[in-house]
């Protein structure tokens, strides 16, 4: 045939012949939209050329009322050493740790802002850096990104030694675009790490979906910060899957523009929330209902429950004398997702170790307590590692391994951070040792990571 | 001739019998110094002295209606006491020895003390005839009770509370030193326990021999009813006064019934000292019967679940002797949250109670009609461990505190 035509136009041509599987090519070409486009008007700057496509179908196909993905190639994106899933708190961290450490860094991101739950899901305030006595165990490049706050305007909040702070979203937004970026980590964002591309129980890379269609990044090691584990999983790592309470946060403003004539002292409304660095703005949170954080429909229709409920939340807090001007400022992009998978991992962290202090020889990260009353606590590099066979993929983030008892230790931003820094420098050691993530030199990951502010014990 | 040679046995034995008394007593001293020492390792030991008295052993097996392991170290003190009157007070007691030593120290010995009326064998009557209802009135007068009080209390540092808790020792050197004698021969419930075994042992070796008169049974037998019906009329009236109006306390687990556990208790400092989590406190100022008992505090730890200590060092039972199994089971209190301090009441991101409960008692649950969480407590699992209080992050108040279970 020798034509090659758009996806697009591909697509309306099946849509006006019927269902006329691999026959794309028979139905003659209409008009082409983009030459008229061209006649039309002076916008010859703006035309994309089409890309090529393939010949032959590409699209899921009715095959016996079953749908079918046919077998097809996908497009390589691109090629690097870390491939780091999942821009969140770990994300960023992980891939602005590998690429100091000298590795050739990509990272993924399906929302357009990097910080995930910490800025899209407004979990404004910082817990569980500290230990009894004040100190704080959770430093590097977490601690470097609250140091940046610290010198923007309205960045950050109650920082002070033995206090968990608050940060503000969009200033951590601008912080971590210009740490990726001073970095030199390639990221892309609105687009969403969809599954492993595998080499026997080797991952190799991983499947992005986003506008430009289905592509593939390939990579020596692919660090899942997804939260959920989505990569881990699809790469075949084990792991175990839970419900676990899901809200919705949101900010309300003009908190200092409350009437004090009119409002009662002793009857202060409640679901004000907490203070946030912008003066007047609050962040007001939601545990909300066990939930499966992997059920769309179940996402859905919180989503929408939880909306309505802060909508009539704010309502009720206008209705309060005082309160008149009080409004909803915004809800959280992102929906409060706690906990989803957790990979069972080399080694898992229990809670029996938490509490009696358990200390590793592959400690790659030092934890600390949520109610700043507890002792610091060690992260073991096989927290990281899938137990069975799979290669070259570590986890970070919320999604290591550990026993459920511990989720609510785990689950919090400063945790990702220092699992994410840890897995981002093994990452890229193990690209430089050109062995595998499991086989990687442990002590020089400490060593390296010491080297990068973390501490460990 | 004869007459000489019975004159000079009888001047060589009680200088014999002295010098082993002396021995004796230098083993005890030297015994007693090891147990003050702050911070010796041989703990297990002074652990053992309030164990020793027969007194407590007998007045505490009648409470409880059960003889305990610690009740037999006393067995051995007891039979010998049936043979040689208060041999523990001359060769063994810790107290007698220190309060003798205080009472020396005045260059001219008063004599008052001996005026004093035998109050110790009515004290011993009272509280056997209390503990037949189930509350041994005057238990903690015991003297080994009163040197590991003082012995425990110095041990745990902490303070204010250790010189309330310590005081008893104290507080009979000084009654040495004023009235020498007037504790150990007047007053002491566990010589006058050695003195009525003494007479019970001289009674029954006496067999079908004839009464002396000095005795008359009749005059003993009178006397013992009286003791110990007014010891049961007593310790009623007690008990009753106490099941009415005080709140129960936290007390350490395996602890007996409320009424029951301040007259058991001897305030040895056992359970405190052995503690872990140094969770067990001396109560004080909480009404003269509760003063010194163990009371459960959680300021900063809570009792572990790998942990039974405190039930394994009661010498008179009023804690009882639990298994592990049994004692993770054994109720201590129950956890009462306070929505208004709790972070989920306001939406705060909290789950530490759960996360640190042992027993995985707690749930966070959520409510679709209010739209928010709450932490509920399954009591079917909880022991009152005090785990959730401790990580309460709420500060001053925390919003989940352990009340005892009325």
């Amino acid at each position: 045939m020798g034509e090659k035509y758009s996806r697009r136009d591909l697509i309306r041509m099946l849509g006006a012949s019927g269902v006329a599987a691999g026959l794309g090519g028979l139905a003659a070409p209409g008009h082409a939209p983009a030459d008229e486009l061209v006649q039309n008007g002076g916008f010859a700057g703006s035309i994309v050329q089409p890309e090529a496509v393939q010949s032959t179908m590409t699209c899921p196909t009715l095959v016996d009322g079953k749908v079918i993905q046919p077998r097809r190639e996908l497009t390589v994106f691109h090629q690097t050493d870390v491939l780091v899933v999942g821009g969140g708190t770990a994300g960023v961290t992980a891939a602005v740790a590998a690429r100091r450490s000298g590795a050739a860094v990509t990272l993924v991101e399906r929302y357009g802002h990097l910080g995930g739950l910490w800025t899209g899901g407004l979990v404004l305030v910082v817990i569980g850096h500290i230990v009894k006595g004040g100190k704080q165990v959770c430093q590097g490049i977490g601690e470097e990104m609250l140091r940046r706050l610290d010198k923007v305007e309205g960045g950050i909040v109650h920082r002070q030694p033995g206090v968990n702070p608050t940060v503000d979203a969009e200033a951590l937004k601008y912080v971590m675009v210009d740490m990726v970026e001073e970095a030199g980590v390639r990221t892309l964002l609105h687009c969403w790490g969809v599954d492993a591309i595998m080499d026997g129980n080797t991952i190799r890379g991983a499947v992005v979906e986003s506008k430009s269609g289905r592509q593939a990044i390939l990579a020596k090691v692919v660090v899942d910060t997804t939260g959920d584990g989505d990569l881990f999983a699809a790469a075949g790592a084990p792991y175990q899957r839970c419900k676990y309470s899901i809200g919705l946060v949101s900010r309300i403003g003009n908190l200092d523009k409350v009437d004090d004539a009119k409002a009662n002292r002793t009857k202060i409304p409640k679901g004000l929330g907490a203070i946030t660095p912008i003066p007047g703005v609050n962040w007001v949170n939601m545990t909300g209902p066990m939930a499966d954080g992997l059920d769309v429909a179940e996402l859905s229709r919180l989503e929408m429950n939880h909306r309505r409920f802060i909508w009539k939340n704010v309502q009720r807090i206008r209705s309060t004398p005082g309160y008149e001007h009080v409004f909803l400022m915004e809800t959280a992009p992102q929906l409060g997702v706690r906990i989803t998978r957790m990979l069972r991992g080399v080694k898992t962290l229990t809670m029996q170790g938490f509490k009696a202090g358990s200390r590793f020889p592959d400690v790659v990260a030092v934890g600390g307590a949520a109610g700043c009353n507890h002792d610091e606590w060690q992260i073991p590099y096989g927290a990281l590692v899938p137990k069975n066979n799979v290669e070259n993929v570590l986890a970070a983030g919320r999604c290591i391994s550990a026993e459920l008892k511990m989720a609510d230790m785990v689950r919090v931003i400063p945790i990702c951070w220092i699992t994410g820094h840890a897995a981002g420098v093994a990452a890229a050691v193990a690209v430089e040792d050109r062995c595998h993530a499991r086989d990687v030199d442990v002590s020089k990951v400490q060593r390296v990571l010491k080297q990068q502010e973390a501490y460990l014990g | 001739m004869q007459l000489n040679r019975k004159a000079a046995s009888a001047a060589i034995r009680p200088d014999r019998r002295r010098r082993w008394r002396y021995r004796g007593r230098l083993a005890t001293l030297s015994a007693v110094l090891v147990l003050l020492l702050p911070h010796w390792s041989f703990g297990w030991a002074s652990l053992a002295v309030p164990s020793l008295s027969p007194y407590v052993a007998v007045a505490a097996a009648i409470a409880v209606r059960s003889i305990t392991i610690t009740a037999l170290l006393a067995l051995p003190v007891l039979c010998l006491s049936l043979l040689r009157p208060r041999w523990f007070c001359r060769f063994a007691c810790p107290t007698g020895l220190l309060v003798e030593m205080a009472g020396r120290v005045r260059a001219r010995p008063a004599a008052c003390g001996t005026r004093l009326p035998a109050i110790g064998p009515w004290v011993v009557l009272l509280t056997v005839g209390g503990a037949c209802l189930g509350y041994p009135l005057l238990l903690w007068l015991d003297p080994l009770a009163i040197f590991s009080g003082c012995v425990n209390a110095l041990r745990q540092t902490s303070g204010r509370t250790v010189w309330i808790s310590a005081a008893g020792l104290p507080a009979l050197l000084l009654s040495g030193l004023l009235w020498p004698g007037a504790w150990c021969r007047r007053l002491c419930p566990l010589g006058a326990t050695q003195d009525l075994l003494a007479l019970a042992g001289r009674e029954l070796r006496r067999r079908g021999r004839p009464r002396p008169p000095t005795l008359p049974s009749w005059r003993m037998l009178r006397r013992t009813a009286l003791g110990v019906g007014l010891g049961a009329i007593g310790a009623g009236g007690f008990v009753r006064a106490l099941s009415g109006a005080r709140p129960p306390r936290l007390r350490p687990p395996g602890a007996v019934g409320e009424a029951a556990f301040t007259g058991l208790c001897v305030r040895c400092g056992n359970c405190g000292r052995v503690c872990p989590s140094r969770i067990i406190h001396p109560d004080l100022g909480h009404g003269v019967d509760l003063l010194l008992t163990p009371t459960i505090r959680y300021d900063d730890a809570y009792c572990l679940e790998s942990c039974r200590r405190c039930t394994e060092v009661c010498p008179s039972g009023a804690l009882l002797r639990l298994a592990l199994a049994e004692k993770r089971h054994t109720v201590i209190g129950l956890p009462h949250v306070d929505m208004n301090v709790c972070l989920l009441g306001d939406d705060r991101e909290c789950a530490l109670c759960r996360t640190h409960c042992p027993y995985d008692a707690i749930r966070i649950v959520f409510s679709e009609t209010n739209y928010s969480s709450l932490p509920q407590v399954d009591p079917g699992r909880c022991n009152g461990c005090g785990a959730c209080q401790v990580m309460c992050p709420t500060s001053p108040i925390k919003a989940i505190v352990i009340q005892p279970c009325s």
